[in-house]
């Protein structure tokens, strides 16, 4: 339960004056409901009494019956605002949330980022963020709106009627529904959780059978995997069957509850009628509004029934939030006179000036890749047994640096870039918009201007994740995207991998042209002695 | 959630009633029966309200007690009746999701249609249970609604001829406005839906392509032009929804106006300021009471129908998408993907003038022998069979004509399994699914050592640069191998599996000419361990590499006509 707190107030700072404004509203229609019941019964006892003791000309009838049209008119008109509110202030809490994920997530190592890249990863994201969508609109808000309407009520009933009928509606209804939520929250915990995981594997594991379908007939396990995916289905309803239970025992003690404090307001009113206390229309008017106060609790079963899952979900993304490296903000002082790179870890000695060209290999496993990283600053420096570190940029360490002017300063692609739905020029501008001449020349840098001009130029759509071109090409789009930039350090990790021999070469001596004064540094595991290259600088395991 | 399948579904309603509502009858039937039963109760409960208050006039202050208790009795009735009623319907529910998910686990692997797996997997763990809140709330809705709100009119009537003349009046003007209301609902909340899964989508993209907007310093970009976007969608959305929740509040203000105007008529006539309407004249005490509990209740189901009446829509566009895939095409595999023991007999396979039979076409194979230590290329344009070679090899694909003989005998649904048993095929897209690198290289359990296998796919440094090794999972995107990596794991995994026969699928499409070559060295080994080697390919280099070479030729346009 702690755990939703910080999420709570992230989906409220995202609108809290509407979110305000609704939850007021949300007041305001549970009170004129339960106005409207009370006033209407008080007036229909009132003036059959009136009727009856022959008094009926005095009986002013106008204010009541006033009253009863203005609070039906009145509760019609802010329950619609109330709709148009809440939803107002859930939708920009929705992108709130979302917003702030992304922007938390991209601090991440890059492990973990890579990892971003898996469906089952994301759909788990998704799904937990949309379990968190509901925890101000289904929990919070009916929650203290119900809370809030049973004080006030409390209150108007003590001054209008009696204490003792005050009392009664009260303590019927706020200890009782507290413990039937809290037993419901109880009950619900584990299932609300397990229907959505279950819901998940079955998911990937029917994603599994059919796309590794010819392996699975082949190994004549068909029949075991569809097996295991029945079992599967009968565990996820049997987790829903729990939580409906538990919904439907709640639901059917809710709605005891309200009969229960109803038929305790009729005894209290004909008590206090008996004594003389109150008038019979005073008096009646207790289980008017008893009857009227169920609405305040009813809607809350929903949202207390996901608590489990939502509280879940807010657990690990809370987690995730926090797994994100600690950045400096602070500009940092660099050393003119220091050289462009140097790293100095004892795997490599290597370092890079402005023009310079150098290849880098090393087997497979040996952490080329990883070594970009770590110059990227998207992984933990090494630090030299003497306490200094071993890689510098400009005489700083990577991760001293400030996030945008590093990223100013190096550009990485790595060996599997990700392209987006949507045109060849949204891709190349993810980062900063360019002229359209500017993008052709990147382009053609990467030898792709001929692809791309056939495909129909920089509008040409790609489907999702970028599907439309071959490996090769968006391989190259990708390249074409990280020089676009303009950096003063060039990662490439393996650029060439996948490309015929013809291609790779025109891709590197092109990028080479492109950027004449920007230190490359390439990882490979073949035609490092290519022309290009100054060097080759070799990474021992 | 299917908002394009939503437009296109029309399924029949009858159809529909027969697959999902006939066979959950007797419970949708029980469950409606219990609620009607728990609405008839408030009746008697506002009776027994109007009773005790009037008496209270009349100083009969010994109902009191009497009332309350058959009132709390009439709660606690209710309760229960509508919870055994849930009880039913989460039942009926329950079984129609068990039958349909069933339906699609045990026929979709079985018999593959062109349907995608992970709109499969979305039928089954999103759509299909969009069929319960249509079970679940609208039938009950619908039979709700043709008694109560009669049975309602019936005992206002009894009390006031008048008061039932405006329920009457206010009674029919809702379906109208119910049919206008429930489609405006219908859409805000698919609206709703729709909003979210959009901006669902956009963040699963942004997050996939994380490492690169990080590495661009496109971050802050990223998220603004996220926020932008979630912006516009959120303000088209409340324009929408603007108008949507204008006309359902016409709708309860009706209902509201129609119980005020009740209490103000009712409280005239108890005055006597009103004399007509009324079959007592005045008007009682304990009628009014009874009129003013029970009008709420007239116009409820009405609007327990609109709000399902959506759910209703929704599963219908979910029958329409299963209808769908019941009528696609089909092809079944020879056999019944059984363990059984392997088929005896030396290793040899050959094709004699066969002719797979694809959905919708035919494809002619070409004829060839292979025997056992062997190893084949077959070869030709894309498109002219390839695959289907060797699909029809596995018994993945039946044949039309002619006949695949393998071991000797012909492959039919008696000897597939048996056959199978001995054969291994690399599929040409790599699938790593949510298991361990380890439970993946040995899919049916034996336990085998996989470092031999690995070393003669030359897969073994690729495993140890893994962060977890052979523990790691590499996931539907096979995260952190490349496409060479990636087919020399399936060679390991073919190895592994202990088959004679390997089946090799373009295994060199899309690699570098150097990674091509670290695969064709791992399937030459294949063949000097002793394995059979069948592949299809295009590559010269690969074709180079095997004993014999096979040549399908493209298709020709007489040929194609023939079929």
């Amino acid at each position: 339960m702690k755990s939703l707190l910080p999420i709570v107030r992230l989906l409220i700072s995202a609108s809290p004056w509407s979110m305000a404004r609704g939850a007021l509203l949300a007041i305001v229609v549970l009170l004129m409901g339960a106005g409207l019941l009370g006033l209407s019964g008080w007036f229909i006892t009132a003036t059959g009494i009136a009727g009856i003791t022959g008094v009926g000309i005095a009986f002013d009838v106008f204010r009541p019956s006033a009253g009863v049209r203005f609070l039906a008119l009145g509760r019609t008109v802010s329950r619609y605002g109330e709709r148009l509110l809440t939803h107002d202030a859930t939708l920009r809490a929705l992108a709130a949330l979302r917003v702030t994920l992304l922007r938390r997530q991209s601090s991440l190592h890059s492990r973990a980022l890579a990892r971003l890249r898996s469906e089952a990863t994301l759909t788990r994201i998704v799904s937990d963020v949309d379990a968190l969508d509901g925890v101000v609109l289904r929990l919070l808000l009916p929650a203290l709106a119900a809370l809030i309407t049973q004080v006030v009520v409390f209150m108007m009933m003590g001054w209008l009627t009696d204490w003792w009928m005050a009392w009664a509606l009260l303590a019927g209804y706020l200890p009782l529904s507290g413990l039937i939520f809290w037993w419901l929250a109880q009950q619900s915990m584990v299932p609300s959780v397990n229907v959505e995981a279950n819901a998940q594997a079955l998911r990937r594991a029917a994603i599994d059978m059919l796309r590794d379908r010819q392996a699975v007939i082949l190994g004549g396990v068909l029949g075991q995997r569809e097996a295991g995916l029945l079992n599967m289905d009968s565990q996820s309803r049997q987790a829903a069957r729990k939580l409906d239970r538990a919904e439907r025992s709640a639901q059917a003690s809710i709605a005891f509850l309200v009969s229960v404090v109803a038929g305790l307001a009729l005894i209290v009113g004909g008590y206090l009628v008996a004594q003389g206390v109150v008038s019979p229309a005073v008096g009646g008017m207790g289980i008017f509004v008893a009857l009227a106060l169920a609405e305040t609790i009813l809607p809350l079963k929903r949202g207390v029934a996901e608590v489990g899952r939502m509280s879940s979900a807010a657990q690990r993304i809370n987690e995730s939030l926090q797994s994100s490296i600690a950045k400096t903000l602070n500009p940092v002082n660099t050393d003119p006179s220091a050289p462009l790179l140097v790293v100095n870890t004892g795997q490599l000695t290597l370092t890079l000036n402005p023009g310079d060209t150098v290849a880098l290999t090393g087997a497979s496993g040996s952490g080329k890749s990883t070594l970009l990283m770590q110059i990227a600053g998207l992984e933990a420096c090494p630090i030299q047994p003497d306490g200094s570190a071993s890689l510098t940029i400009k005489g700083v360490p990577p991760c001293d640096w400030a996030e945008p002017a590093l990223r100013k300063l190096v550009a990485v692609v790595p060996q599997r870039s990700t392209l987006i739905a949507g045109s060849i020029r949204d891709n190349l501008c993810l980062a900063r918009n360019a002229s359209d001449e500017l993008l052709w020349k990147a382009l053609t840098a990467v030898a792709l201007q001929q692809v791309i001009a056939e495909r129909g130029g920089l509008d040409a759509q790609l489907g999702e994740g970028g599907s439309g071109l071959s490996g090769g090409q968006s391989q190259r789009l990708c390249l074409a995207r990280g020089i676009l930039n303009r950096p003063e350090l060039l990662l490439l990790d393996e650029p060439i991998e996948g490309l015929d021999a013809q291609t790779a070469d025109q891709v590197l001596v092109g990028i080479r042209r492109y950027l004449p004064d920007v230190a490359i540094l390439a990882t490979l595991h073949r035609s490092a002695d290519h022309a290009v290259f100054d060097r080759q600088v070799r990474l021992s395991l | 959630m299917g908002s394009s399948s939503y437009e296109k579904a029309k399924p029949s309603k009858r159809s529909a009633q027969q697959r999902i509502i006939a066979p959950i009858s007797p419970q949708l039937r029980r469950a409606s029966v219990l609620s009607l039963l728990a609405g008839l109760i408030w009746p008697a409960q506002a009776a027994l309200v109007a009773w005790a208050i009037s008496g209270w006039v009349m100083g009969e202050m010994d109902r009191t007690l009497w009332a309350a208790g058959l009132f709390v009795f009439g709660g606690l009735i209710r309760a229960m009746l509508d919870r055994r009623a849930g009880a039913y319907l989460f039942g009926a529910a329950d079984q129609t999701i068990q039958r349909e998910r069933e339906l699609l686990i045990t026929r979709e692997a079985r018999a593959r249609a062109s349907t995608s797996s992970a709109e499969i997997a979305a039928l089954l763990v999103q759509k299909l249970p969009l069929l319960q809140p249509w079970v679940t709330r609208y039938y009950v809705a619908m039979t709700r609604v043709s008694v109560l709100p009669l049975v309602l009119l019936g005992l206002t009537f009894y009390v006031s001829w008048a008061a039932g003349l405006v329920l009457l009046v206010a009674g029919p003007l809702i379906p109208v406005f119910m049919a206008l209301v429930g489609m405006a609902a219908e859409d805000a909340s698919r609206k709703q839906m729709n909003e979210i899964s959009t901006m669902n989508s956009m963040l699963m993209e942004r997050l996939s392509a994380m490492l690169d907007i990080r590495l661009l310093g496109a971050t802050e970009r990223a998220a603004d032009s996220f926020a932008e976007r979630a912006e516009a969608l959120r303000t088209r959305t409340m324009a929408v929804l603007r108008v949507a929740f204008l006309s359902s509040t016409v709708l309860e203000l009706f209902s509201a106006l129609g119980v005020a105007m009740l209490a103000v008529f009712i409280g005239f006539s108890l005055l006597g300021e009103i004399t007509f309407g009324s079959w007592s004249v005045p008007l009682t005490l304990g009628e009014g009471l009874f009129v003013l509990l029970i009008a709420p209740e007239f116009f409820q189901p009405f609007r327990d129908l609109a709000a399902a009446w959506h759910d209703r829509a929704d599963g219908l566009a979910v029958v329409a998408e299963l209808e769908e895939l019941d009528s696609a095409e089909r092809v079944r595999f020879v056999g019944s993907a059984e363990m059984v023991a392997p088929l005896p007999g030396e290793l040899s396979v050959s094709l004699h003038g066969a002719v797979a039979a694809l959905p919708g076409r035919q494809v002619a194979l070409p004829d060839f022998i292979l025997r056992a230590g062997q190893s084949l290329a077959i070869t030709g344009p894309s498109g002219a069979g390839k695959t289907t070679a060797l699909a029809a090899i596995a018994g993945l694909v039946p044949v039309a004509h002619g006949q695949v003989f393998v071991c000797g005998g012909a492959l039919d649904d008696t000897s597939a399994d048996a056959w199978r048993r001995r054969i291994s095929l690399i599929p040409q897209t790599p699938h790593f699914s949510d298991h361990t690198l380890r439970e993946w290289l040995d899919p049916e359990g034996h336990g085998a050592d996989p470092w031999p296998a690995l070393t003669l796919a030359e897969a073994r440094s690729l495993v140890e640069r893994l962060p977890d090794g052979l523990d790691s999972r590499l996931g539907q995107s096979g995260g952190g191998v490349s496409g060479g990596e990636a087919r020399r794991l399936m060679i390991a995994r073919a190895v592994l599996s202990g088959r004679e026969l390997i089946l090799a699928d373009e295994p060199t499409a899309d690699l570098d000419p150097v990674t091509a070559a670290q695969v064709i060295r791992a399937l030459r080994r294949l063949t000097d361990d002793g394995h059979s080697l069948l592949v299809a390919t295009h590559d010269p280099a690969l074709v180079e590499a095997m004993e014999f070479v096979v040549e399908i030729a493209p298709v020709s346009p007489e040929q194609e006509e023939a079929l």
